[in-house]
């Protein structure tokens, strides 16, 4: 079978895709049966060790990606696939098309959502050579499919690297929170940036920042959400998810109103309800009464996202400005 | 009904009003009040604004999905202005003195493009109905009606609550 769509100088016969997986895979590790594929419209047929080519280049697909990086609740992302370029021998993350319309529900608030995949390739684009961003580029298939083909990301999960170092709250402020936060002010500047480039995240997620490994920096992931209408803010709901994310960053996970009952009653007992997080009510966003050693300039920011907030950032640059100077009054810190 | 915007002022005399409106009971309020409150000052003059934002183009799987969805958008704009005149002729407005324009664009802020219609018409009030949003809601998307009270310059902002 000859690929439709692929580069005419290429050589993408079935022999020379076999050539090509045994000299990535090895001569004995050539799959006996695969089909090569060069137009994903139905990436359910897309299997395992199957062959997909996008542009001049053929990848050999494993496994599909879950949640934790890239997705919905452990469940498998057909349309997100491992792959293995089979000229670089690179392993990639290729994110097939598929166009889902979604009703999202933020506490109360219900709103329009879609995947976009020209959006994700149009900011994959832009935000080439940015590592503050995951990195990839696009390929229209033969079926005129936006595939996007991601570098994969070796590391960790941010928030799971926080967790490991916040067992203990006060050594985590006096050891850790300075650098945690200037790891996430870059991160907010890396967003602020976006949107002066007249884009927005979508889906600012704590799960959606990686920390890469073998670069020794975090990054943002996963940027195809899009929802239909913004109000009068575009920045508004990345700054949500900028505020929340800070919020579990300063208290070291997620202090909620049932793990204080468990553990801290006397806590519960001066908390107000405009303590809570705005959206998120069993959550507390003024941390300070939890910890009174936060900082009063951290603790400024937090209530802008409480039940309480009287105001709200309307850009990230405020938020930004908050930040930095907040970071200035934590203790230095192991690092 | 004129079809567009309500034109040049007839007099020195004369005062023009944008109201923008949408679906919402809200909105059918502030016609109302418009309605009661300015039907005999003889020299007011009303444009109903109605501002359909279009998703951004990846919403759309192609260009004639995008085209029916405007379609569709544009028609039951058309009935909404259509019944928020039948109250203000109703009311005893002179179908000259009232205009309609819908405007189904892809716009960042509705307040904004409100705000734009008002300078560029040189309307004296804008009148509007506040949806009475939540504070969860506001503080994600903002408000329309605040946008608009806090960038308003050279007219006045009537908020129909």
């Amino acid at each position: 079978m000859t690929a439709t769509g692929a580069n005419p100088e290429a050589d993408l016969s079935r022999p020379a895709v076999v050539e090509r997986l045994a000299r990535v895979l090895g001569p004995h590790r050539v799959p006996g049966r695969f089909k090569i594929v060069a137009d994903t419209s139905d990436f359910f047929r897309v299997d395992y060790h199957d062959v997909v080519i996008l542009g001049q280049t053929p990848y050999l697909i494993s496994t599909c990606e879950r949640e934790g990086r890239f997705g919905l609740d452990d469940e498998p992302k057909h349309w997100v696939r491992r792959a293995t370029d089979l000229d670089s021998g690179a392993t990639v993350i290729l994110k097939m098309v598929f166009l889902e319309r979604f009703q999202a529900r933020v506490g109360g608030i219900v709103f329009d959502c879609y995947r976009s995949p020209k959006k994700e390739a149009r900011i994959l684009d832009l935000v080439r050579g940015d590592l503050r961003f995951m990195q990839g580029r696009w390929v229209a298939d033969a079926g005129g499919n936006v595939v996007r083909i991601l570098d994969y990301i070796r590391g960790v999960r941010f928030d799971d690297w926080v967790l490991e170092r916040a067992a203990d709250h006060q050594r985590y402020f006096q050891s850790h929170l300075r650098e945690v936060l200037v790891i996430f002010l870059e991160l907010a500047r890396a967003i602020a940036w976006l949107h002066e480039h007249g884009e927005k995240h979508g889906d600012i997620r704590r799960d959606h920042i990686l920390l890469d490994r073998e670069r020794g920096l975090c990054r943002w992931i996963d940027f195809d959400f899009d929802y239909v209408h913004h109000g009068e803010s575009m920045a508004g709901y990345d700054l949500f998810g900028l505020g929340s994310i800070l919020i579990f960053l300063v208290g070291g996970g997620d202090v909620t109103l049932d793990s204080l009952a468990a553990t801290r009653p006397a806590v519960v007992d001066r908390l107000r309800p405009e303590d809570g997080h705005i959206i998120f009510k069993n959550r507390v966003a003024s941390l300070r009464k939890v910890y009174p050693y936060l900082p009063g300039s951290l603790d400024f920011i937090l209530r802008h996202f409480s039940q309480g907030a009287e105001i709200f950032y309307d850009h990230a640059d405020q938020f930004l400005a908050d930040l930095g100077a907040a970071i200035a009054d934590l203790p230095a810190g192991d690092a | 009904m004129n079809e567009h915007a309500a034109g040049a002022p007839a007099s020195k005399q004369e005062r023009r009003l944008l109201l923008a409106v949408d679906g919402s009971e809200n909105a059918q309020r502030a016609v109302a009040y418009v309605a009661d409150f300015f039907a005999s000052l003889p020299a007011v003059r009303a444009t109903l604004l109605t501002i359909v934002p279009i998703p951004a183009g990846d919403y759309f799987a192609n260009d004639t999905e995008r085209a029916t969805w405007v379609g569709e958008r544009q028609e039951e704009a058309r009935q909404m202005l259509a019944t928020h005149v039948r109250i203000l002729t109703g009311a005893g407005w002179p179908p000259e003195r009232v205009a309609t324009q819908i405007e189904v664009l892809e716009v960042r802020s509705i307040a904004d493009r409100i705000l734009e219609e008002q300078q560029r018409g040189g309307f004296c009030t804008v009148v509007i109905g506040r949806r009475g949003i939540s504070r969860q809601e506001e503080f994600i998307f903002g408000s329309t009606s605040n946008r608009i009270l806090h960038m308003a310059k050279d007219c006045a902002v009537l908020v129909v609550e």
